[in-house]
Order: structure tokens, then C-alpha cells, then sequence
């Protein structure tokens, strides 16, 4: 037998001896005590339907679904956080490592420069190596811009994420915080395999090109 | 003639690398600081540059509170301060301009954009 079954006919039984003292109380004491006696059972009631009726038992469920399914949310949210941070640690490292390379170069070709002397072939080929160093230089910065848009999108999931966590109180979970980590680990797990190699290498949209400078000119002298 | 010295002040290790090696390969000696307090200190420290870049969204101290604290620092009040951000907003441009900045560019900002607007405040390099 299942708890709600228990519970309902336990708000039987009550209600039907409330109903015999309802009526016994016509009887002896008039219309006024059975009306006292039937608002009386109809709070009997009230309180045991609220504390253990088939409904509320519903409703809780559905409540702890929606908390749990929020605390998924979470861990997804918390989850593309985590891919963000990865993003710019890995492309900082890999445009110092760039920088760095393209100085050297930089200073090489000036050495050979000096070295090749007047032999005009031989200087034209090093000018052409040296020239498009700079240009190269200044299009690294799209690792900035890239780590700034990432950490805008990662304010934005925290935002988010407030928002569930005071969601899912309001539903009476306390439990949401703790259980983000396995979920997490869940989905990175499920994930691991399925990033394609053309994401990783695709910096196109990040490299400033799609940028809305709407808020005024790309350079302004006060 | 002494080369122009620039202080370069942003959080992006690419950043300042990346203007380092544009501003020294243009003949210009520059100086990097990491953050506000870092460039704060080195100024206090005796560093005397001829301009100062920076960035405006960093930990701690921000480009905006940096270009206050210089102006009321002894010998920089005047010094040129040109504003390198992905910052585009008119907002944060006003208020740039009432910390008294010199001028604001937009990253990515082309190495040749970047060179003629330093060669506009400091001629003679």
C-alpha cells in the first residue's frame, strides 16, 4: 500500500467521525454547534490534507524535479565557464609563445640584414620576410579581445546562475550547490570526445573582425 | 637624440608584448607595467616616461582611476595618455576624456594606426 493511499484513507476515517460528531452535535446543541462542529472538521481536514494529501505529496515531487533540473542548468553554465577559462589560458599561452617567436625573427632578419650587405637579391628576399612581421604583431591582439569577450559571456552564466540558485531555494532545495560537481563531471565526461578539431582551430570570429563599434570611431583624439 | 620612452600599462601578457615589439621596432625605449599600481609605483619610483598607454578594464586599479591618480602626481599632469581598449562606449569614452586622457583607441588597433597616432603626440620619436 502506498503512502498517499495510507494518507488518504487515514483523511477518511477523521472525516467521518468528525461527520458523526458533527451530526450528534445537531442533535444536542442546535444549528450554531453544528456549525462550529463542521468548520472545525472542515480545518481537520484542511490541516491533514496540507501535511499529507495526495496533492501537496505531487507537488513536492514536481518541485524537486524542477530543483534538480536546475541545479543541471548549473552545472552546464558552470560547465561553458570552465570551456571559457580553458579558451584563454590555452590561447595566451599560445600567443606569447607567438609573440615571442615573431620578435626573435624580428631581430634575426635585422642581423641578417646587416650581414647580407649590398647583395640586392638577398636584401629584397630579407625585406620581404621582415615586412609582414609587424602587421602580424598587431593581429596577436585578438587573444585579448577574444579573452575579454569570454570572461563578458562568463559574467553573463553567473548572472544566470544566481538566478537558479535563488530559484531553486524558493522551491525549498538545499541541495542544489552540492550536487553541481557531479553533474559537471557528468557532462564533461559525455562531452570530452565530441569538440571538433575545426572549433578549436576556428579564430576567425574572434580575431575583432565582427566587432560593432557602434559606441563611436576606432580612434578618437580629445 | 635619446629615444622616446612609453610606458605600456595592460593586464594581456600579449598585449604587451605585442606593443613592445611595434613600439621598439619604430625606434621608441618602452616600459610595461602589468596593472594601475604597478605603473603608479613605477612612476613613483623615477621612471619618466614621455607618454603612457593603457588599458582600461584591469584588476584592481582601473585605466580610468590611473589616468586620475597620474594627473595629480608631481611632473605627469601633463603627460600624454592615450587610451588602448576593447572599450567602445561613449560612456566610458566621457569619462575618459574628463580624467583627461589624451585619446582612446580601439583594440585591435593596427600596429600602423597605433604608430601614427603615438608619432601625432610625440614628433620627434
Amino acid at each position: 500500500m502506498t503512502r498517499d493511499t495510507i494518507s488518504l484513507i487515514r483523511i477518511g476515517a477523521v472525516a467521518t467521525a468528525v461527520a458523526a460528531s458533527t451530526a450528534a452535535a445537531a442533535a444536542a446543541f442546535g444549528d450554531v454547534a453544528a456549525g462550529l462542529a463542521a468548520l472545525g472538521s472542515l480545518a481537520v481536514g484542511y490541516g491533514l490534507g496540507r501535511k499529507d494529501g495526495a496533492l501537496p505529496g505531487a507537488v513536492r515531487l514536481l518541485m524537486f524535479r524542477v530543483a534538480d533540473e536546475l541545479a543541471q542548468y548549473r552545472a552546464f553554465t558552470k560547465l561553458l565557464r570552465d570551456q571559457g577559462e580553458r579558451i584563454t589560458e590555452s590561447t595566451s599561452g599560445a600567443a606569447t609563445a607567438i609573440v615571442t617567436g615573431l620578435t626573435q625573427m624580428d631581430a634575426d632578419v635585422d642581423r641578417l640584414r646587416d650581414l647580407v650587405g649590398d647583395a640586392e637579391a638577398l636584401r629584397s628576399l630579407v625585406d620581404a620576410v621582415s615586412a609582414p612581421v609587424i602587421e602580424m604583431l598587431g593581429q596577436i591582439q585578438f587573444q585579448d579581445v577574444t579573452q575579454q569577450q569570454i570572461a563578458f559571456l562568463s559574467r553573463l552564466s553567473l548572472i544566470v546562475d544566481e538566478h537558479m540558485i535563488d530559484l531553486a531555494r524558493q522551491l525549498g532545495d538545499r541541495r542544489a550547490m552540492d550536487r553541481v560537481g557531479n553533474f559537471k563531471e557528468m557532462f564533461n565526461k559525455a562531452l570530452d570526445d565530441c569538440v571538433m578539431t575545426s572549433q578549436r582551430e576556428d579564430h576567425h570570429a574572434a580575431a575583432g573582425l565582427d566587432m560593432q563599434e557602434a559606441g563611436g570611431p576606432k580612434i578618437e583624439m580629445f | 637624440m635619446m629615444p622616446s620612452t612609453i610606458l605600456i600599462v595592460d593586464d594581456s601578457a600579449t598585449i604587451l608584448m605585442s606593443m613592445e615589439a611595434i613600439l621598439h621596432k619604430a625606434g621608441f625605449t618602452v616600459a610595461k607595467a602589468a596593472c594601475g599600481e604597478e605603473a603608479v609605483t613605477k612612476l613613483q619610483g623615477g621612471l619618466k616616461p614621455n607618454m603612457i598607454i593603457t588599458d582600461i578594464h584591469m584588476p584592481g586599479m582601473s585605466g580610468i582611476d590611473l589616468i586620475r591618480k597620474v594627473r595629480t602626481m608631481s611632473g605627469f599632469q601633463f603627460i600624454p595618455i592615450l587610451v588602448v581598449t576593447t572599450e567602445s562606449q561613449q560612456a566610458k569614452r566621457d569619462e575618459a576624456r574628463a580624467a583627461k586622457a589624451t585619446g582612446w583607441l580601439v583594440k585591435p588597433v593596427q600596429p600602423d594606426d597605433l604608430l601614427k597616432v603615438v608619432k601625432q603626440i610625440l614628433p620627434n620619436g
